[in-house]
């Protein structure tokens, strides 16, 4: 995914519905005003399958994936173990020398998008007023291109690497680690050390839907309506996702079956970018789960995550340019963010298996502080809290089930629910949400996402992997319309091909 | 009368019905303890994982296999993929020529075949392993035809001693394991470059200094049964006929000796003499590493 | 009523020992002789080099050559199999066993044929470890090991075959099972000539194998006591 999320996060948008939303935005102007289509967003799909690994081990693609690119528990092993057979053949001394470890990965789709509110200027004002519009696109597009680059440096020494472009053919790097696997000789201990994807049941890197508004878990990404209101200059910017690939060190574990699993990370704060824009503090991230089998109806695996951050709410220093703003945040010098303050992201995971059926469960619990809530500096020199501003807290609710008729084809569906369980700001019905002073109502910034899709693979082999893709997902917003704040509502469609070679 | 030949011919329908779900039940099931694997279900988990090597017929010809040896990534598949149609395999409890136990068959898929690119398929539930079993074993008109053989008698083990150790040494000698594993067990004896298994494929001895697991295993148990048996399609031949029991049971102790990147009761025992001290020591010499993680 | 009962007994007794002793009184119907040739250059045979097994290599003063094609003169192709392959009914097994020995580190007799479920005795001779690897793909595949001083292995095989024997760890022994139906079979000799007594009346096909070669059939019939002539000529490939 990316390319185009991590396009918009540069860009200051933290927040995935305000990411779509400045997608269609975007998409407006530049359809409005003709000009270079360069800047253009659209579903990047960063997600491992690895028909390099398939050609280094011969095994059908279906080996490793119930449909790729979501894994099965074989495949999951395989990944635990660092991209390892364990029968004393994975290092690469055993491989042709002209054996190269890379696979590419692209999609070519036709898509439709459609927003019900989306801000545009009033044709009959006269001084720039503007309103809502029912804003619908089509056309045909293609995704970027992920370089995947990975597999064992030595035994029970592996390594990821994947340079991702957006599809200008922009690239960054998406994952960078390296990994000593069963150190000491046990399972129990493998360490990884770069940027990577937290260690996920749930893998949003391996999702199976591509849509602007599927192609990433909102439940990952979800940041209250409120953040990042831009309110304050000397506020940096808050913006955090597990679902984003994060800067740090993990500590894993799992049974020689997998059926056993734990991790624990230690985490730059700043979200996966480099160079440590902001924080010179660290992150934790920690998981364990558990599986079983029960009977002739599959693997059953239960699981917990948590989540514990801190984002700093001001620059200790800024580089000395005079802006005239105390504190300015655009000249904050990078890594010197201090005025920290708390979030978390805590859950709790089912994935449970009904022969071809399984559906995956999660309950997620997440908070951040009132400073961060509210876009306020920890310091009364550059900044108060609002009247009455609280921690927000909500709750989501995530259910992914599949039915695999066959390696070949899958149906995909999900429904995604995140609920406000406490604002940031006071509630004060009746009157439209007004950044840093009151939301109207507890539900404003509830979303529901829903989404139904298919994949369908005409060959599976060891060599490379196709897919015809459909999917149509729906989502639906409270109150956070831009200019009537009345329910916001975004739908899109996608049939393509996608394809890793 | 009516109602009698109501009932009548109720029970012919049931039995009608009834009798293909009992046949199709009998053929293609595997019995592992108290699992009952389904040729069914193993047929779809095949057609998942396997195919790509072990072929659409099940014949060890899949999409990989390329008999020149010239490998377009590599040697990965150095070793052709089991043949179920032949149904002759490596890993059992019972004499040369004969048909595994379904257990054996099971017990394989979980531990893998070292040094091959048969992984371990423990992350799959074991009921799916017992339905995999249960698939191969439609692969080959054998499983109709024959039945397993017994399993071998594996007398209890005698505990280690240094008399053990350098009896089953002598055996070592004597019965020319040398020829092929080679005098220190790194599996370059004299033989060793010449070795083919049944498909004429060139095939390596197990080198005993490289790793801690065997083909069929890694226990005492598990090593003694590989020589007792043979590894069918192999050049590896069955002892059984040629090894009394306490004999094998010596030369197990020995063969520990000999993987000395392994600890063992064995291994400490020879290494407190002065003879296995000093061979044990030359054996432990060392290059470069090479990442490999084993000394092949 | 019994009485009658064992008359009739009695004369069906003498009828069969009298219809048999006139059949052993004379040749049992006829016979197929002939011999095998081949045309073209057949691969020229190595010394084997057995300087890896000293205690066989002593045996001889020069090497002896491989035995994948052996030739006499006129063009004689030895060690070819000759059966009845179709047209004779299956037959039990003799009671003799059919021995296969391993002596100077070669297989004796090289192609050794016998019958199905006949008992197979392999010796070894030789002062060192053989291990006797027939690679039955019809038949069960067995690997045994057999030290010096072993007694015999003792097998059958219950289905008809043509089985290459190797031993692993001496790469250059090679040899042939024939495990046949009946005992209508005949293994050429040094003229590469071969008879097959003993055919009643019938219409047979005559089939001939070789390790090399593959194999070949012919039909033919015989009715009385006729001897028929079938010669065989393989084409031999100088590789």
């Amino acid at each position: 995914m990316s390319h185009w999320d991590s396009t918009l996060l540069k860009r200051g948008m933290r927040n995935h519905a305000f990411s779509v939303l400045t997608a269609i935005l975007v998409l407006t102007i530049l359809l409005v005003d003709s000009r270079s289509a360069a800047a253009l967003p659209i579903p990047g799909t960063s997600m491992r399958a690895i028909p390099a690994f398939a050609r280094k081990y011969g095994m059908p693609c279906s080996s490793c994936h119930q449909a790729w690119p979501m894994l099965s528990p074989f495949g999951q092993a395989f990944k635990d173990n660092g991209y390892q057979l364990g029968n004393e053949r994975d290092a690469p001394i055993y491989q042709n020398p002209a054996y190269w470890p890379v696979t590419f990965r692209m999609t070519t789709f036709w898509h439709r998008e459609n927003e019900n509110r989306a801000q545009v200027d009033d044709p009959t004002s006269t001084t720039g007023g503007q309103i809502e519009g029912n804003l619908t696109t089509h056309g045909f597009d293609w995704s970027g291109l992920d370089f995947h680059t990975g597999g064992t440096l030595a035994k029970n020494v592996s390594f990821y690497v994947l340079p991702s472009s957006d599809n200008t053919g922009a690239f960054h790097f998406e994952t960078v680690f390296a990994r000593l696997d069963n150190v000491a000789g046990t399972s129990w201990l493998n360490i990884k050390l770069g940027k990577f994807e937290l260690d996920n049941l749930l893998s949003e890197k391996r999702i199976l839907t591509l849509t602007n508004v599927s192609g990433v878990y909102t439940n990952y990404h979800f940041q209250p309506a409120t953040e990042n209101n831009g309110l304050n200059p000397a506020f940096p910017l808050f913006s955090f996702g597990i679902g984003d690939n994060q800067d740090g060190l993990e500590i894993m574990g799992h049974s020689k079956d997998d059926r056993t699993r734990y991790s624990a990370s230690i985490l730059s704060s700043n979200d996966g970018t480099p160079n440590l824009p902001t924080s010179r503090t660290y992150d934790g991230f920690f998981t364990v789960s558990q599986a079983f089998q029960v009977g002739s109806l599959g693997l059953q695996r239960v699981g917990a995550f948590d989540y514990i951050g801190q984002a700093p709410t001001y620059f200790q220093f800024t580089e000395g340019n005079n802006s005239g703003i105390p504190g300015n945040a655009a000249f904050g010098l990078p890594g010197t963010g201090i005025g920290n303050r708390r979030f978390y992201r805590a859950g709790l995971i089912g994935q449970f298996y009904i022969k071809k059926y399984d559906l995956t469960a999660m309950y997620f619990h997440s908070s951040d502080d009132k400073y961060l809530a509210t876009g306020t500096p920890f310091n009364p020199a550059y900044g108060t809290l609002p009247t009455g501003a609280q921690n927000a807290i909500w709750n989501g609710a995530l259910f992914e089930s599949h039915y695999t008729p066959s390696p070949q084809f899958i149906l995909i569906q999900r429904v995604e629910l995140v609920r406000m369980s406490q604002q940031a700001l006071p509630i004060v019905p009746g009157t439209p949400y007004t950044p840093g002073v009151s939301v109207p109502s507890l539900s404003f910034g509830n979303e529901n996402v829903y989404t139904f899709g298919g994949r369908y693979y005409p060959f599976i082999s060891s060599r490379a992997g196709f897919a015809f893709h459909g999917e149509y997902a729906f989502s639906h917003q409270i109150g956070t319309s831009p200019v009537t704040g009345q329910n916001l509502d975004f739908s899109s469609l996608l049939f393509g091909f996608d394809f890793a070679f | 009368m009516r109602k009698m030949n109501l009932a009548k011919c109720l029970t012919g329908i049931a039995v009608l019905l009834v009798a293909p779900l009992v046949l199709t039940a009998q053929q293609g099931e595997s019995h592992i303890g108290k699992l009952t694997g389904n040729a069914g279900t193993g047929k779809q988990l095949y057609f998942r994982y396997c195919w790509g090597c072990h072929g659409f017929r099940g014949d060890g010809n899949g999409e990989n296999w390329l008999p020149t040896g010239n490998y377009p990534n590599g040697p990965n598949l150095n070793i052709q993929p089991r043949n179920f149609v032949a149904a002759t395999f490596k890993c059992r409890s019972t004499p040369t020529g004969t048909l595994p136990t379904d257990e054996d068959v099971y017990n394989s898929l979980g531990r893998g075949l070292t040094n091959s690119n048969m992984p371990s398929w423990i992350t799959l539930t074991n009921q799916n392993r017992a339905d995999l079993v249960a698939f191969i074993k439609t692969l080959s008109e054998r499983w109709k035809t024959e039945k397993a053989g017994a399993e071998i008698n594996v007398p209890a083990e005698p505990a280690p001693t240094v008399q053990s150790i350098q009896h089953g040494k002598e055996l070592f000698t004597k019965l020319e394991c040398w020829k092929c594993h080679g005098p220190e067990g790194r599996g370059d004896g004299p033989s060793a470059s010449t070795l083919t298994d049944s498909n004429d494929q060139p095939i390596r001895p197990y080198n005993f200094a490289g790793g801690s697991r065997f083909k069929c295993g890694t226990t005492n148990h598990d090593l003694y049964k590989i020589f007792m048996t043979g590894l069918d399609g192999t050049p590896m031949p069955s002892f059984a006929d040629v090894i009394k029991p306490e004999d094998a049971w010596d030369l197990v102790h020995y063969l520990r000796t000999l993987q000395v990147s392994r600890k063992s009761p064995e291994l400490a025992l020879w290494e407190g003499t002065k003879e296995g001290a000093e061979i044990v020591k030359a054996q432990k010499v060392r290059g470069t590493p090479t990442g490999s993680g084993v000394n092949q | 009523m019994r009485g009658k009962y064992k008359q009739v007994l009695l004369l069906a007794v003498v009828v069969v020992v009298s219809a048999s002793m006139l059949t052993s009184a004379r040749p049992s119907g006829g016979s197929v002789s002939g011999k095998i040739t081949y045309e073209g250059t057949p691969a020229k045979q190595k010394p084997i080099d057995m300087s890896k097994e000293p205690s066989c290599a002593k045996q001889y003063t020069t090497p002896p050559t491989t035995e994948t094609v052996v030739t006499g003169p006129n063009n004689a192709l030895e060690n070819v199999v000759v059966y009845i392959s179709a047209g004779a009914p299956d037959e039990a097994a003799p009671g003799k066993a059919a021995v296969f020995t391993q002596k100077g580190c070669r297989y004796l007799p090289h192609v050794l044929a016998f019958q199905v479920n006949q008992e197979l005795n392999v010796m070894n001779d030789d002062q060192t470890s053989h291990n006797i690897h027939p690679l039955a793909k019809i038949n069960r595949e067995w690997n045994k090991s057999q030290p010096p001083g072993s007694p015999p292995i003792v097998d059958k095989y219950d289905k008809a075959e043509m089985i290459p024997v190797k031993c692993n760890i001496h790469p250059w022994m090679h040899g042939t099972f024939a495990v046949l139906k009946n005992s209508h079979y005949a293994i050429s000799g040094e003229d590469g000539s071969f008879t097959l007594p003993n055919l009643p009346p019938g219409k047979y096909t005559v089939t001939a194998f070789h390790e090399s070669y593959g194999d070949q059939s012919q039909e033919v019939t015989i009715s009385g006591s006729e001897s028929k002539t079938v010669s065989f000529t393989f084409k031999a490939k100088p590789y």
